[in-house]
C-alpha cells in the first residue's frame, strides 16, 4: 500500500452476462485527486466497470472498496451515491420534464430524506451555487426551460452540471464529448481539468484528441476484454504494441 | 415554481369552487332549492373525487398504475362500516346485539376484533391505519424488489383479487361475505337516513376533499413533488441522484391508500352499503378512467373526471343501460389515444396544434425564401 | 316378432362367445340344456300360468342362459305385477299384458306375453278387459329370490366388463355369504384383470361374514393388502364384533388392515392431487401461453386477453350449434337464425375438431383488429396499452351480453371428452387428460412457430431490436400484427378448451386474467419455458394446498401470497432477460 491512500480499489473483479465475460479479473486503483482516462475498444467493459462501481450491477467475484473502509458491493445505487460517487451516463440522462434549474436542485448536495424533501428550505448559498453552476455550464438563459427541450450537447453539459452540484468526491464521466462540437469538446476538457485535484475523476473516452487534452502526462488505462491491458502516459500507451494491435492498430490500418 | 400571475388566478377560482361545495350547496339544500337526492348524489361524487386524487397521486405524479385503489377505498368503507354495523344494535331484523349477518351465520358472540369498533374514534383511526398498513406492507415488498411499471399493476391486481376472495368468504374473516354490510341506522346517535345527517355527511365529504386537495397541492409542489415526478420519468436516474426511490414510492403509496380510504369511509354511510364487489379491479380501473378523462398529473383533473364521468354514468345507465359499458370502454380508448392529458389538457393541446401550424408556416416561408433568394443578395 | 327375437339372441350369442356358453353350462341346473327353452316370452308365459311353484322356479332358473336384457325386462314386469292371466275362449289361462290407454269403461286392450300379438277375443275383435276382470300373475318370496338370483347372475356374467365389475362390487357390498360359491365359480373362468380384482375384493368381503374367525381374519388382512376403500365399513363391523367376542388377533388384524387402507387412500389422494395439479397447470398454461407471446415477447399488456379467450369459447358454441340444431339468437333486438346440420351422436361430436381451428382464427382476427386499431399506437406506452385494452375488454364483455345474453350458454362435450378412466381408485377424467395433451401440443406448436419458421425468426428479430430489424428491411408493422394475431389465436384455442371444462359466459375471461398474468410474470417475461414451468408449479401448488388445507379459497390466497414473496427473491421471474439500457 502506497503512502497516498487509494480512493478506489478494485481487486479480482469478474462479471459475466449469460456466458459473456464483460469484466475479467480486473484490478484497478485510483489515488485521491487523480484524473484518470480509461480507453478501450467497444465491448472492453468500460461501461460495465462503471456499473459495478455505482452499484448498478453486482460482480460475480472480487472486491471493490471506496476510501478503504466502504465496501461498495454491499451497497445499492443511492447509498453509493451518498458516499460521494457521481456518474454521468454515456447517453445524457437528465429529468426531461423538469426545468434545468430543477434538475440542478435535485442534484444539490444535502440530505436526501423524505422529511427534508418536504420541509427542507433551499438556503441562499444553495441558490447561489446553482446560479454559479448555470453560468459554468452556460445554461443561465435556459434555467427555466424544460431539460427535454435542450440540444444534445447542452444535455451533456447539464448532466456535468448535476455532477458539480452534487460536489462528489469521485466523478465517473462516461463519454462526455459524444455529440459535441469541437469547441464544446475543448471547453468540456478545460472544465474537467479545472476540477482535477479537488475531485478524483475517471473519464471514459473514445476521442483521442480529447484524451490527449485532458491526460497531459497523467495515467491512461487501456481496458481490453474486461481486463487492464496496460497503464501509462498517453504517448507510452499509444506506442504499446499490444494496444496498437487490439485498438489503435486497427484504427491505423483503417486509416 | 409558478409565476405569480398564473399562480394566483387559479387559486382564487379554486377557493370559489371550494366555498361553493362546502358552504353554498348545503345552504341551498337547507333552503330547499337543492334536493336531498341531488345533495346525496354530489356527496358520493366528492368521495369518488378523493379516490380519483388517490389514483392520480400514484399514476399521474409517480408513474405507478395501481389497480388496488378501490380496495383501499373499500377497506376504509369496511372499517367505518364495522362501526355502523355495531351501532344498529337491537334495531336489526333479528333483534340481536350481533349484526344480522352474524346471527344468520349462527355466531353466538361478537368476534374479538369487532369489539373495539364500538368506539367511533377507534373506527376512525382504523379507517386510516388498516389501509395504510396494508399499503405499507405490500408496497415495502413490491418496491424493495423493484417491481415497477406494468408488473406493479399486475401485482396490485393480484392483491385485489386475493382480498376479494378473503372478503367473500365468511370462513376466513367475519366481514359479511358476499352481502357485506348494509341496513345502517345511526351514526353518532343521529338517524343516518335523515336529511340533516346526510347534509352533515355531505359537508364532511366536501371539507375532506378540500383538505386533501390542499395537502396534495403542497405535497406535489414541494421538492418532494419534484422527486415524485423524477421517479415517474426516470426512476433509475433518481437512484443515481442519491434518492431512495423505494422509500419515496412507499410514502406516496401509503398516503394515497389513506386518501382513498377516507373517501371510502365517507362514501359508505352515504350510500348505505359496502360489499366485496366494491373493491373489484374494475372499480380501480374505472377510477383510472376518471383521472385519464379529467387530466392526470394535475389535482383538478381527477375531480373534474370523477364528477364528469359519474354524471355521464347516471345519465347513461338510465337512458341506455345496455350500452353504458360500451360508452365507458370507448371513452377510455379514445381518451388514451387522442387526449393523453384529458380535459384539463385540451387548451394546451389546442395551443400546441396552433403553434405547430405557425411553426410549419414559418418554416415554409423560410424554405420559400431560401428557394427564391432575394435579388439584393445576388 | 320371432325374427327380431332370434336376431337379438344371435347377436347376444356372438358377443358372449364361448365364455358365456361354458359358464352357463356350469351354472344352469342339469337338464336345462335338453329341453328346448323357447323364447324368453314363451318361457315367461308358460311359467306364469304354471300352478306348481317348484316347476315355476325351475323354469325361471332356466332363463339364466337367455338374453339378459329380455329376461330382466320380463322378470321385472312379473315382479311388479304387470302380467295378468286371461281366460281365453277355450277356458285356458293365458299370460297377457295391458296395452294402450283404457277405453271409457276402463278396459284395456290385451296383448299376449308369449307372442306380443294382440289377443283376439271370441268376437274376433281385440280382447279387452278391466284389471278387475283379470287375475294377477302372482309371485311368492321364494320365487322372487330365484328371480333375483337369476338377474344377479346375469349381471355378473354380462358381456360388458364394466357391467361385470359393477355387479361384482354390488355383490361384495351386500356381503351375502351364500353368493360365495357363485363368485368363486365365476372367478375360475374370468379372464379380465379388472373384473378379477373386483372379484377378489368381493370374495374377501363376503368372507368377512364367514362363521369361521380364521377365515374372517385372513379376509381382513387380504382386504388391507388390497387397499380396499369399499370394505372400510365392513371391516369396522368385523372389528366391533371381534372386540365383543374378545378375539384380540382379529381386532389387531382389523387395525392393521385399516392402516394399510389409509395408506392406500393417501397414495390415491396424492396421485389425484398431482393429476389435478397437472391438469390445472395445463389449463393455466393454455390460457397464459397466448399472453406469454403478446405480453412476454411484445411487451403489450392486453387486458382484453381474457375476452379473446371468451371469443374462442363462443366460437366453439356457435360451431357446436351449427353441427346441431342451428344458431338462433336475437342480438341487438334482431333475430338471427342459421339452420344447423342437425347431426347427432358421434358425427355431431366432430364439431369440436372444427371448433379448434375456427376459434383460433376468430380470436386471431379480433386480435389483429385490436392491434391495428389501438395497440400499434401504444407500443412505447405500456401502461396506456393496459388502459386502452381494458376499455376494449369492457366493450367486448358487453357485446357478448348483447349478442349471447347475460347467462352462460350451453356447450356440450362430445362423447370422447366426457368419460373417465379409473386406475387403482384414481379417477382420470378424459377432458383433463385431453387438456394436458393439448397443452403439450400447443407448447410444441408455439415452439415450432417461434424456432422453426421464418415468421418465428422475424418475430424474434423484431422483439429483440425493433429499430435494427426495421433497418434490415423487416416489415416490423406486419410482424407485430402477425405476432399479436398469433398470441390472440392461442387465447382463442384456450377458449375452445375452457368451454369443455367450465361455463361459457360473458365473464369467462375475467376469471382467468389474474391467473394468466401471474403465470407469465412468475415464469419470467419473454420466456416460454419459464411460462411452462411456472404454470405447472402454480397448478401443483394450488391443488396441493387445496388438498392440505381443505379450503380452495385459502389455498388460492396462499398461492397469490407465495407469488408476491417469490418475486422478492426473483423479481424478474424464473428466467430473467437482462438488458443493459438504463430504463
Amino acid at each position: 500500500m502506497s503512502l497516498i491512500p487509494y480512493i478506489l480499489a478494485a481487486e479480482g473483479l469478474n462479471k459475466s452476462f449469460d456466458g459473456f465475460k464483460a469484466i475479467n479479473d480486473l484490478n484497478f486503483s485510483l489515488e485521491k485527486g487523480e484524473l484518470r482516462t480509461v480507453i478501450g475498444p467497444n465491448g472492453a467493459g468500460k461501461t460495465t466497470f462503471l456499473d459495478l462501481i455505482t452499484g448498478r450491477t453486482k460482480p460475480d467475484t472480487g472486491t471493490l472498496h471506496f476510501e478503504q473502509t466502504n465496501d461498495l458491493l454491499k451497497m445499492n445505487e443511492y447509498e453509493i451515491y451518498r458516499l460521494g460517487i457521481g456518474r454521468k451516463f454515456q447517453t445524457p440522462t437528465v429529468y426531461t420534464d423538469h426545468t434545468v434549474r430543477e434538475n440542478l436542485l435535485l442534484s444539490l448536495a444535502g440530505p436526501r430524506s423524505i422529511w427534508h424533501s418536504l420541509f427542507g428550505k433551499i438556503r441562499k448559498e444553495q441558490e447561489e451555487r446553482m446560479d454559479e453552476i448555470l453560468h459554468t455550464i452556460k445554461l443561465t438563459s435556459r434555467a427555466h426551460a424544460k431539460a427535454g427541450s435542450l440540444a444534445h450537447g447542452q444535455k451533456q453539459w447539464l448532466e456535468i452540471g448535476m455532477l458539480l452540484a452534487q460536489d462528489a468526491k469521485l466523478l465517473l464521466v462516461d463519454e462526455p464529448a459524444a455529440g459535441m462540437t469541437d469547441e464544446e469538446t475543448y471547453r468540456t476538457g478545460e472544465l474537467l481539468l479545472s476540477l482535477a485535484g479537488k475531485h478524483t475523476i475517471v473519464v471514459i473516452e473514445h476521442d483521442m484528441t480529447f484524451v490527449r487534452q485532458i491526460s497531459q502526462g497523467r495515467l491512461v488505462t487501456v481496458l481490453h476484454q474486461g481486463n487492464v491491458l496496460c497503464e501509462g502516459p498517453v504517448d507510452k500507451v499509444q506506442n504499446d504494441e499490444r494496444v496498437i494491435e487490439v485498438y489503435l492498430g486497427r484504427k491505423k490500418k483503417a486509416a | 415554481m409558478n409565476t405569480p400571475l398564473s399562480g394566483k388566478m387559479p387559486t382564487i377560482a379554486l377557493a370559489a369552487v371550494a366555498l361553493f361545495l362546502v358552504v353554498i350547496m348545503p345552504a341551498l339544500n337547507a333552503g330547499g332549492i337543492v334536493s336531498d337526492f341531488t345533495l346525496n348524489t354530489w356527496g358520493k361524487y366528492l368521495c369518488y373525487a378523493m379516490l380519483g386524487i388517490a389514483v392520480d397521486l400514484l399514476w399521474g405524479y409517480t408513474g405507478l398504475l395501481c389497480l388496488a385503489q378501490a380496495l383501499f377505498f373499500s377497506l376504509g368503507g369496511y372499517m367505518f362500516g364495522m362501526h355502523l354495523m355495531l351501532m344498529i344494535g337491537k334495531l336489526g331484523q333479528y333483534k340481536s346485539d350481533l349484526p344480522d349477518f352474524m346471527v344468520f351465520l349462527g355466531l353466538k358472540e361478537l368476534p374479538g376484533f369487532w369489539q373495539p369498533f364500538y368506539s367511533f374514534p377507534f373506527a376512525t383511526l382504523m379507517v386510516l391505519a388498516v389501509p395504510g398498513l396494508l399499503a405499507w406492507v405490500f408496497g415495502y415488498l413490491a418496491f424493495r424488489s423493484r417491481i415497477k411499471g406494468v408488473y406493479f399493476s399486475i401485482l396490485t391486481q393480484a392483491l385485489t383479487y386475493a382480498a376479494w376472495l378473503i372478503f367473500l368468504s365468511n370462513d376466513i374473516i367475519t366481514m359479511g361475505g358476499n352481502n357485506g354490510f348494509t341496513d345502517f341506522r345511526t351514526v353518532l346517535g343521529a338517524d343516518i337516513r335523515s336529511p340533516e345527517t346526510r347534509r352533515i355527511l355531505y359537508i364532511a365529504s366536501a371539507v375532506a376533499l378540500t383538505l386533501i386537495f390542499i395537502g396534495c397541492k403542497w405535497l406535489t409542489t414541494s421538492r418532494f413533488g419534484l422527486i415524485q415526478r423524477a421517479i415517474r420519468d426516470s426512476e433509475n436516474r433518481v437512484l443515481f441522484s442519491g434518492y431512495s426511490a423505494a422509500n419515496f414510492k412507499l410514502f406516496v403509496f401509503v398516503i394515497s391508500g389513506m386518501i382513498a380510504a377516507v373517501g371510502g369511509a365517507l362514501y359508505v354511510p352515504q350510500v348505505g352499503i359496502i360489499n366485496p364487489g366494491e373493491m373489484a379491479t374494475a372499480n380501480s380501473l374505472e377510477a383510472v378512467v376518471w383521472v385519464a378523462v379529467g387530466g392526470r398529473g394535475t389535482l383538478i383533473g381527477p375531480i373534474i373526471g370523477a364528477i364528469g364521468v359519474n354524471r355521464l354514468k347516471s345519465w347513461a345507465t338510465t337512458e341506455y343501460p345496455d350500452y353504458w359499458l360500451i360508452i365507458l370502454g370507448a371513452t377510455f380508448v379514445l381518451v388514451v389515444l387522442f387526449m393523453p392529458k384529458g380535459i384539463v389538457g385540451i387548451p394546451g393541446q389546442i395551443r400546441a396544434i396552433i403553434e405547430r401550424r405557425k411553426h410549419r408556416q414559418t418554416i415554409r416561408e423560410e424554405d420559400l425564401a431560401a428557394a427564391n433568394p432575394s435579388p439584393e443578395a445576388e | 316378432m320371432m325374427r327380431v327375437l332370434s336376431g337379438r339372441a344371435g347377436a347376444f350369442g356372438r358377443i358372449c362367445g364361448c365364455l358365456a356358453a361354458c359358464l352357463f353350462a356350469l351354472a344352469s341346473p342339469a337338464g336345462a340344456q335338453d329341453e328346448s327353452p323357447g323364447s324368453v316370452r314363451e318361457v315367461i308365459a308358460k311359467a306364469t300360468t304354471t300352478l306348481d311353484t317348484d316347476q315355476q322356479r325351475e323354469m325361471v332358473e332356466g332363463l339364466a342362459s337367455a338374453d339378459p336384457d329380455e329376461v330382466t325386462i320380463w322378470l321385472k314386469k312379473w315382479k311388479q305385477g304387470e302380467i295378468y292371466l286371461y281366460q281365453d275362449a277355450e277356458g285356458n289361462d293365458m299370460a297377457v299384458t295391458l296395452s294402450g290407454d283404457p277405453d271409457p269403461e276402463a278396459r284395456f286392450a290385451l296383448a299376449s306375453v308369449a307372442t306380443g300379438e294382440p289377443v283376439t277375443g271370441a268376437d274376433g275383435q281385440v280382447a279387452r278387459a278391466t284389471t278387475d276382470d283379470l287375475y294377477l300373475a302372482d309371485t311368492d318370496s321364494k320365487l322372487r329370490r330365484v328371480m333375483k338370483d337369476v338377474t344377479d347372475r346375469m349381471e355378473l356374467l354380462s358381456p360388458d366388463p364394466k357391467e361385470r365389475v359393477k355387479a361384482v362390487k354390488a355383490t361384495g357390498n351386500q356381503q351375502d355369504i351364500t353368493k360365495l360359491p357363485l363368485l368363486e365359480q365365476i372367478k375360475a373362468t374370468e379372464k379380465n384383470g379388472k373384473v378379477k380384482d373386483a372379484l377378489d375384493e368381493a370374495i374377501a368381503m363376503l368372507k368377512l361374514r364367514s362363521e369361521d374367525p380364521a377365515v374372517r381374519q385372513a379376509a381382513v388382512l387380504e382386504l388391507g393388502e388390497m387397499g380396499s376403500i369399499a370394505s372400510q365399513g365392513a371391516i369396522k363391523t368385523v372389528r366391533r364384533e371381534a372386540e365383543e367376542a374378545g378375539n384380540a388377533a382379529l381386532v389387531s388384524a382389523c387395525d392393521r388392515a385399516q392402516l394399510d387402507i389409509d395408506g392406500h387412500i393417501s397414495r390415491v389422494n396424492t396421485v389425484g392431487t398431482v393429476f389435478r395439479g397437472l391438469s390445472l397447470g395445463s389449463i393455466l398454461l393454455v390460457v397464459a401461453i397466448g399472453l406469454a407471446i403478446t405480453f412476454g415477447l411484445m411487451g403489450v399488456i392486453n387486458m382484453a386477453h381474457g375476452e379473446l379467450i371468451a371469443v374462442g369459447a363462443y366460437t366453439t358454441y356457435l360451431v357446436q350449434n351449427l353441427f346441431g340444431a342451428g344458431i338462433h339468437m336475437s342480438p341487438f333486438g334482431m333475430t338471427v337464425s342459421i339452420p344447423g346440420m342437425n347431426l347427432t351422436g358421434n358425427s355431431w361430436g366432430l364439431y369440436f375438431l372444427v371448433a379448434i381451428p375456427a376459434s383460433f382464427l376468430t380470436a386471431a382476427a379480433v386480435g389483429i383488429l385490436l392491434e391495428r386499431g389501438i395497440i400499434r399506437f401504444l407500443y412505447k406506452r405500456p401502461l396506456e396499452s393496459l388502459l386502452a385494452t381494458w376499455g376494449v375488454s369492457m366493450i367486448l364483455q358487453q357485446l357478448f351480453r348483447l349478442i349471447f345474453g347475460s347467462n352462460n350458454v350451453q356447450v356440450d362435450s362430445p362423447a370422447y371428452l366426457s368419460g373417465n378412466w379409473t386406475v387403482n381408485d384414481v379417477i382420470f377424467g378424459w377432458n383433463r387428460v385431453f387438456v394436458i395433451a393439448f397443452a403439450v401440443l400447443i407448447i410444441f406448436l408455439t415452439w415450432v412457430v417461434l424456432n422453426k419458421t421464418s415468421l418465428g425468426l422475424l418475430i424474434r428479430a423484431v422483439m429483440q431490436n425493433r429499430a435494427m430489424a426495421a433497418c434490415m428491411g423487416v416489415r416490423t408493422e406486419r410482424v407485430n400484427m402477425m405476432t399479436f394475431g398469433f398470441g390472440s389465436g392461442l387465447a382463442g384455442l384456450a377458449g375452445a378448451f375452457l368451454s369443455q371444462i367450465g361455463n361459457v359466459g360473458p365473464n369467462l375471461g375475467q376469471n382467468y386474467i389474474v391467473d394468466s398474468f401471474m403465470t407469465v410474470v412468475v415464469g419470467g417475461v419473454g420466456n416460454i419455458i419459464g411460462t411452462v414451468i411456472s404454470a405447472l408449479g402454480i397448478g401443483m401448488a394450488d391443488q396441493s394446498l387445496q388438498q392440505i388445507l381443505g379450503n380452495p379459497v385459502l389455498g388460492k390466497i396462499l398461492v397469490l401470497g407465495a407469488i408476491i414473496l417469490f418475486l422478492q427473491w426473483k423479481p424478474a421471474g424464473l428466467f430473467a432477460t437482462r438488458s443493459r439500457s438504463l430504463d
